[in-house]
């Protein structure tokens, strides 16, 4: 578990930092700390792989990458970790993961597939499909984002 | 919020030596400005510039970390849930109002609600899915926990120049 003075400085960027000439400096003044303490206590949680991206985030469809699927596979038990590694390491894969098969919903492995288009998506699925072997998949297009915001941890730890 | 596609090549090599790993260095953006590569001759004024543009036409949607849950003492999952369309505003406000939950989707399935929630346990994920159950009486709602991660990435390599795909 992360330490009083981490849980701080983790409140204290994991909204939007500022965009000036010395942003840590400014992070330190707000938190009473020194500038040099905050970039050391950043560069061990990163180094530690606590911090698992540091940098900026943009909106998807600015990127180029316009349409995304979640694609959820039904894949045979004993060949889930030789299919996990096949689609993790395609490119347009970003996530992937094994998820519990559940009665009314078989599919067990998903991965979240980013293309310019939803035609894209679905080649990126059928080429899966054809180098992995599984056929039973289903895509799911999103057709409205509801809520998407960053976590906000240890949110009472900064005064 | 119309779609303004990135077209500068500065603008992206930027943000594509900024999406991983910004400087946690004194002062960021001179790191940056030496990072870049030798042909693009800018300061760190001008990318400060740059960045705070990228910022204001909502390109960049934030500058910070972003955290592994476990690492941390917290538990994630990801919950799916059938909602017809009548209660679907109601299911998305009751959804929404909990702050662990961090992404909501409408998505195209019989499945058609998708959510991701983070939590301190387990149990508190569990306190969770039953307090929507109770409020909004959609009770086919399934609970997903990653059992086993082959990757999470967010970084999205923008194509420059002649290497556009």
């Amino acid at each position: 578990m992360p330490t009083k003075l981490e849980k701080k400085i983790i409140a204290a960027i994991q909204g939007d930092m500022p965009v000036t000439k010395r942003p840590y400096l400014e992070i330190a003044k707000r938190l009473d700390l020194t500038e040099e303490t905050v970039l050391e206590v950043l560069r061990d949680l990163n180094n530690r792989g606590v911090i698992r991206r540091f940098g900026v985030t943009l909106k998807h469809q600015n990127s180029g990458f316009r349409a995304n699927a979640m694609v959820a596979w039904r894949v045979d038990e004993a060949r889930v970790e030789a299919v996990g590694g096949i689609m993790a390491a395609h490119q347009a894969v970003s996530h992937c993961y094994r998820r519990d098969p559940m009665e009314q919903w078989p599919y067990n492995l998903y991965t979240m597939i980013h293309s310019t288009d939803e035609a894209g998506c679905k080649k990126i699925a059928e080429s899966l499909s054809t180098q992995t072997g599984v056929d039973d998949y289903a895509v799911l297009f999103s057709r409205k984002e509801l809520k998407k915001t960053s976590m906000q941890y240890f949110e009472d730890e900064i005064d | 919020m119309p779609v303004k596609p990135i077209t500068d090549d500065i603008d992206k090599a930027i943000l594509n030596l900024i999406q991983s790993d910004f400087p946690m260095e004194q002062r960021p953006f001179t790191c940056i400005s030496d990072t870049l590569a030798p042909e693009i001759k800018i300061g760190e004024a001008e990318i400060i510039q740059r960045v705070k543009r990228l910022k204001k036409d909502g390109i960049i949607r934030r500058i910070g970390g972003n955290f592994s849950p476990d690492r941390l003492g917290f538990v994630s999952t990801l919950c799916a849930a059938r909602v017809d369309e009548q209660h679907l505003k109601r299911f998305a406000e009751t959804v929404n109002q909990f702050p662990g939950i961090t992404h909501n989707y409408i998505r195209e399935n019989k499945y058609n609600v998708w959510f991701t929630i983070i939590a301190p346990s387990r149990k508190h994920i569990e306190d969770i899915l039953s307090s929507i159950r109770e409020k909004t009486g959609i009770t086919d709602l399934m609970n997903l926990p990653a059992t086993r991660v082959f990757k999470v990435r967010a970084h999205f390599k923008l194509p420059t120049g002649d290497t556009a795909a």
